[in-house]
């Protein structure tokens, strides 16, 4: 009882931690964009170049229906590509892993695919799929899978053979042991490729959008682009970064959660 | 189980006295003979407790390393044998073997429970424990402990109630959903124990699972061991490079040679039991670990030599 009690008095205590750490970075980037407001001011720097954090947010304010819809379609591209990615990348370790055979014939292909700049591929996605949701997702996807795939290879070849031979006299079959043993076990290596996976999809879904849409971040930049809004450009700029910042500490979150254990053994 | 006793010291009587044979006579292999013997006679199924395994002329190379040559054992049910040899001897490969992890070279007989088999049918017949503790570090301490339980299909609700059942005896009431990093050295091998032990199977096979603990801590382990053993009767096979843990726990002891490995001396441990801590220092225990230390200190001059220093 006293140990429970122990540990929800600390798991309490962990919270407030993590609320105070939370506001002091919140007061932060408030002090940060005093200065920076102050700096744009004082230096009489023009909003062409650089436009004062107030102007940006008023921009934002006056319509934010227009950012918030494209922020969600944006969004919503990198999540579908983002899963979907981190799944087959998964996968793809997994087979790899298990036929070494077809990690020789496939694996340097995939290394081979990655090399082709995703831009030189945004149009024959757009061909294929048209001017759809789905198509800037399989841009996320495709520029994101492979470090999952790569880090999945990684964890699973930390993987102790004693472990598995230990999985092996109980009388595990492979798939006991890879769903028991090897994939726990590569999860802090995976959740690292995740982590850069999600910033690699929010990317592959902006560049997707300059292929030709009507709502997203990557449209409001180029409309903004072209019209020289530059307050435009800093919304979207800004917008893209809370959603680069948001997804990343989603991943970070669940990575906590997942892997409490963290790189012991 | 006490008059089969009798039977093996009165059939191994002509090899377990290294002090008659002189040194030559430890060189060589008088052990196969000696071990081969007994199998034909018709006592040993007459007294009616077969052997559980039976090792003829098991051999194991690596490439030109040689682990194994001719190695010659039985072991009977409900024994707790001990497997004592200088580092690099093929105990682990033996163990490797009976865990059916590992195929002996072509030519080997391997029996269990009187029928030849092929070691990888010994998969998931045998509850092994390797050296090392191996918990999952994602798994608590009833998780890991139902392991073997779940892969062999069982609910994991019945596996659980199974364990928290044993945990007591296994002294880890309490820290049933604490995490491997969370627990002492001796905590989690006595966790391995346990998952070993709630793996139900007629041979254990413990490969220096005290190795990595301070002495204290092992001696405590050990007179534990015997206890949980005595309780619950399973044949346990201990490897070990401990001659005091080895006859302290053992109802006979294996010497090895150095590599290739075979067994260079079978040593029945008639002390009785239970047994006390203070039984290290009868007169009794002493003489039985001059007689086992002369054999592993020849053997582990011979690989001390071999290997090149």
């Amino acid at each position: 009882m006293s140990l429970s009690g122990l540990s929800r008095v600390s798991l309490s205590a962990v919270k407030a931690d993590r609320f105070v750490s939370i506001l002091k970075s919140l007061i932060w980037i408030a002090a940060l964009l005093l200065v920076v407001e102050l700096i744009v001011v004082a230096l009489g720097i023009r909003p062409y170049y650089l436009p004062r954090p107030s102007a940006i947010a008023a921009a934002f304010l006056a319509t934010p229906q227009a950012y918030l819809l494209s922020m969600w379609r944006t969004l919503l591209e990198t999540v579908i590509g983002f899963v979907a990615g981190s799944l087959f990348g998964v996968a793809m370790g997994v087979l790899f892993h298990r036929w070494t055979l077809l990690r020789e014939l496939f694996f340097p292909l995939f290394v081979v695919s990655q090399t082709i700049p995703v831009i030189a591929f945004g149009a024959v996605v757009v061909l294929w799929f048209g001017n759809t949701l789905l198509a800037k997702a399989v841009i996320a996807f495709y520029i994101s899978f492979l470090p999952v795939t790569v880090n999945a290879l990684l964890g699973f070849a930390t993987v102790d053979p004693r472990q598995v031979a230990l999985m092996r006299s109980f009388g595990a079959k492979e798939g006991q042991i890879l769903r028991r043993l090897y994939l726990p076990a590569a999860l802090p290596q995976i959740f690292v490729a995740l982590k850069l996976a999600s910033s690699l999809s929010l990317i592959g879904a902006i560049v997707g959008e300059w292929f030709g849409d009507t709502t997203g971040l990557g449209v409001l930049l180029l409309q903004a682009m072209y019209n020289e809004n530059v307050v435009g450009i800093w919304v979207t700029i800004v917008a893209s970064a809370c959603l680069g910042i948001g997804l990343y500490g989603a991943v970070s979150e669940a990575e906590r959660r997942i892997v409490f254990w963290g790189a012991e053994q | 189980m006490t008059d089969m006793s009798i039977a093996w010291s009165e059939d191994y009587a002509c090899g377990l006295n290294p002090g008659a044979r002189g040194l030559a006579g430890l060189l060589r292999p008088v052990k196969t003979k000696a071990l081969a013997a007994p199998a034909a006679e018709p006592a040993w199924t007459v007294s009616g407790d077969r052997p559980l395994i039976e090792l003829r002329k098991v051999s194991k190379s690596f490439g030109p390393v040689m682990a194994l040559d001719n190695l010659e054992a039985t072991i009977f049910p409900g024994e707790l044998v001990t497997v004592v040899g200088p580092s690099g001897c093929g105990k682990s490969t033996l163990f490797n073997i009976l865990a059916g992890l590992e195929e002996p070279d072509p030519g080997n007989i391997l029996r269990f429970r009187g029928r030849s088999s092929a070691a990888s049918e010994l998969l998931g017949q045998v509850s092994f424990m390797p050296q090392r503790d191996l918990l999952l570090p994602w798994r608590n301490v009833i998780d890991n402990a139902i392991l073997a339980l779940e892969i062999e299909g069982m609910p994991r609700v019945q596996a659980r109630a199974e364990a928290l059942k044993m945990l007591p005896e296994f002294g880890l009431s309490g820290f049933e959903a604490q995490y491997p990093n969370q627990l002492s050295g001796g905590m989690r091998q006595r966790v391995a124990l346990m998952r070993t032990f709630l793996f139900k199977r007629d041979l254990m096979l413990l490969d220096e699972p005290f190795g990595a603990l301070d002495a204290l801590t092992r001696t405590m382990m050990q007179r534990w061991l015997l206890d949980v053993w005595q309780k619950h009767r399973r044949t346990v096979l201990f490897i070990t490079h401990d001659v005091d843990e080895a006859i302290f726990l053992g109802d006979r002891v294996l010497v090895m040679t150095a590599r290739p490995g075979k067994v260079k001396l079978e040593q029945k441990i008639d002390l009785p039991r239970p047994r006390k801590a203070d039984i290290v220092t009868s007169p009794e225990f002493i003489g039985l670990k001059k007689t086992l230390l002369d054999a592993i200190e020849e053997e582990s001059m011979k690989s001390f030599m071999t290997s090149g220093h």
